[in-house]
């Protein structure tokens, strides 16, 4: 679907990005992460052909996004922004008409995306009268009108409320089951967790995690357990450590030992277990170790584990 | 540069539309040219009524003269006004019936200056005339008066008159004195057309001759400047509202930029009909009286000169809108380019006195006058601009603009997605230079 291949973007001399390779997959949820100035709305805007790499190629479909991702590809960028004192119809009818559509079409359009935004009665409104919120929604819908291939969404969540960052995630799993692949750019981890398959990491420019959410999290957690048993946990083969942990239990397990031989002897002790499950951490302890250990900081401690899905930097999978 | 036409008239259209609704373009588009002919009679009401007021007030002269020649002079000045004293007023079919205005002026004379500085101080006379011993061999008079008025010398004119009239009181025929006062008052000038008859040259031909290359070419000359205006501020609500960076994703840099020239260049367009319109709808009459015509070739060039000096100036707009912040700092880089646009405007008597000369021929082939220069040029009733000048100004200008347009699409490029520090002219220069 689309394909970044060593893809180069330098300033005064400095690489802000580097040799960034990866592919998106059709109809998948894909989250591209990084540190504020990591290159990430670099990396963005020459997938959009806003900007020109140096060197690499980015093709969607295979085909050369230069000059020709128009209609296939939407953005919405973290600059938030519209006209504001055009009516909100008048904005998405404009929008829908640079992406191909004719006016009727374009403005069927509109009134579609309007309601499912819950805008339908603001579509007459100039745009300056609506909340912040309200006016998020309808940038979304700038971006979905035309039913792009390619959705690219920086920040969709921040400064919505609770009800609206539900809406969002609605309409990024519908856009997605019916085939449209989004490229999802945020900080809050836990909607990456929640929405995301796979996910890139950059920093200064270079790529540093890359692979499916569930495996970098895996891969980024200590070989442990949590456990909620009653009854003594000492003693039990494989196992290195014993400490509560959150009102459980974490058992940490010898680096040959598996959680399926280590719940065996749990059972095998006679203990009623209320809970047990890998001890994965969240995506933003990784994300907050793997910055700080690009930054130097964690040095001399023990570096975290290789992801396997991880490529070289120039390498492409 | 590849672009989609389809995309180009909907950005076009999108700009066209959103402008002419807004309340301030209806207010330019009817405001200025009200404006304009508010001005102009305000202005001209006041210098006529100036001039009747300086021979109202003139009731009576003190002359202190040490010459002794005037001791006989007439004791009375009598000045006259006349409809056709009034450019304006002369060209309406009242005029012939309005009455010749007459003022009549005291003469008294004072044995000394302090005499007559009383007198003047004491409000008893309105002006001193001091006529020295050696007047008649170096012309020196000196006139008194409580306060000057910049907007007419009438009163000059008749003391002038009865000085001229003084001189030669009992020396010559009374007749033969009144014409030496007013040696050529219906003098009839008369100069060669373009077709090489001699038509006669009055004042109101002469007003025609300035004030119509002036029209012509104050008109192109504001609507590149809305026009430039339109572009700068459709670019810099643009880049302040931050929707340039969704637009992009869809619209390339090229594209939006060949639709906002295209949209607004239409609503300079629009702004031109509609003020040559009411112009001709306004001054036909007169340029009728006046047997002026506009010749379909000067509608021509005109036309051809909006759309090269519009690429140009509205190049340079798209670019500095690019580069700049907002509104008020893309304004402070724009007026400079505002300022050669009405260069032209500047140096008018020389254009107009000397259509071939050195600074009209210069300023009309120079790109950033051209425009401006050249129709004004153009519009002088008996120039005639030979045509590989013309050839040459349109191509320098056309040139000059492509080369703005294509710069302005780097510059607006790069510049167009950077907030905060405004680039430097290094800065700018590399970015023009950027594939």
């Amino acid at each position: 679907m689309l394909e970044v291949r060593e893809v180069t973007k330098s300033y005064d001399g400095r690489a802000v990005v580097n040799r960034a390779s990866f592919t998106v997959e059709p109809g998948e949820v894909f989250a591209l992460l990084g540190p504020n100035g990591a290159g990430k709305t670099t990396l963005i805007r020459m997938i959009t052909d806003i900007l020109r790499p140096d060197s690499g190629t980015i093709t969607l479909e295979g085909r050369d996004i230069q000059g020709g991702g128009g209609a296939r590809i939407a953005y919405l960028p973290e600059e938030r922004g519209l006209y504001r004192r055009s009516r909100v119809v008048d904005v998405l009818r404009y929008f829908g008409e640079l992406k191909g559509l004719g006016p009727a079409r374009a403005l069927a359009a509109s009134n579609e995306l309007l309601r499912r935004v819950e805008l339908a009665e603001w579509a007459d409104k100039q745009v300056q009268t609506l909340s912040k919120g309200m006016q998020q929604k309808v940038q979304l819908c700038t971006a979905l009108i035309g039913d792009p291939r390619l959705l690219i969404l920086d920040e969709p969540f921040s400064g919505l409320d609770p009800l609206n960052v539900q809406l969002f995630e609605d309409i990024i799993h519908e856009r997605r089951s019916a085939g449209t692949t989004v490229l999802l750019s945020t900080h809050q981890m836990n909607k990456v967790e929640q929405v995301c398959d796979r996910a890139l990491m950059i920093n200064r420019g270079q790529t540093v995690l890359y692979g499916r959410v569930a495996e970098i999290r895996r891969q980024y957690s200590d070989h442990a357990v949590l456990v909620r048993a009653d009854g003594s946990l000492d003693g039990v083969p494989g196992v290195r450590s014993v400490e509560a942990f959150n009102g459980e239990r974490k058992l940490t397990l010898t680096a040959d030992t598996s959680p399926e031989s280590v719940m065996r002897a749990l059972l095998d002790r006679g203990l009623r277990i209320e809970s047990f499950a890998l001890a994965t951490l969240p995506l933003e302890d990784i994300f907050v170790k793997v910055v700080r250990e690009g930054l130097g900081l964690d040095r001399g401690q023990s570096g975290p584990p290789t992801v396997d899905a991880m490529p070289s930097n120039g390498g492409s999978r | 540069m590849s672009l989609d036409l389809q995309r180009v008239l909907t950005v076009a259209r999108r700009e066209f539309i959103t402008t002419i609704r807004r309340k301030a373009f209806l207010l330019t588009l009817v405001g200025t040219p009200l404006y304009f002919v508010l001005v102009t009679m305000l202005s001209s009401g006041t210098a006529i009524k100036e001039g009747r007021n300086a021979l109202k007030d003139f009731t009576a002269l003190g002359v202190v003269d040490s010459t002794g020649l005037f001791k006989d002079a007439d004791p009375v000045i009598v000045s006259e006004l006349k409809a056709s004293d009034n450019p304006f007023a002369k060209r309406s079919p009242v005029a012939a019936v309005v009455p010749v205005q007459t003022f009549r002026t005291q003469v008294r004379w004072y044995v000394d200056q302090p005499a007559a500085e009383r007198a003047l101080r004491s409000e008893q006379i309105s002006q001193v005339l001091i006529i020295p011993q050696d007047y008649l061999s170096t012309g020196h008079v000196r006139r008194y008066a409580r306060s000057g008025n910049l907007f007419s010398s009438a009163d000059g004119r008749s003391v002038g008159r009865w000085l001229a009239a003084g001189l030669m009181r009992g020396r010559v025929d009374p007749l033969v004195a009144d014409r030496v006062a007013r040696p050529s008052e219906h003098e009839q000038y008369f100069t060669l057309d373009k077709q090489g008859r001699f038509v006669v040259q009055d004042d109101s031909r002469e007003m025609a001759n300035v004030f119509f290359p002036m029209f012509f070419a104050l008109l192109l000359g504001l609507c590149l400047t809305i026009g430039g205006q339109y572009l700068l501020q459709g670019v810099s609500e643009e880049k302040e509202s931050r929707i340039l960076e969704s637009l992009l994703c869809t619209v390339s840099p090229e594209e939006l930029m060949g639709g906002k020239l295209l949209g607004l260049g239409s609503v300079g367009l629009l702004v031109v009909a509609v003020w040559l319109g009411l112009g001709l709808m306004v001054t036909a009459p007169a340029l009728a009286m006046m047997q002026i015509t506009v010749p379909p070739l000067l509608l021509v060039a005109a036309v051809a000169y909006f759309i090269l000096g519009y690429l140009f100036y509205g190049s340079l707009m798209i670019g500095i809108g690019g580069v700049t912040n907002n509104m008020r700092e893309a304004q402070q880089f724009s007026v400079w380019f505002t300022f050669a646009n009405f260069a032209p405007m500047v140096a008018l008597w020389a254009i107009l006195s000397r259509p071939s000369g050195p600074v009209a021929v210069g300023m009309s082939l120079f790109p950033p006058t051209a425009a401006t220069a050249m129709l004004l040029r153009l519009a002088v009733p008996n120039s005639n601009v030979p045509p590989w000048q013309v050839g040459l100004s349109m191509t320098l200008l056309a040139a000059t603009s492509w080369f703005a347009l294509q710069s302005a699409a780097r510059v607006f490029r790069i510049g167009m997605l950077m907030y905060g520090k405004t680039p430097n002219l290094p800065e700018i220069l590399r970015w023009m230079r950027q594939r």
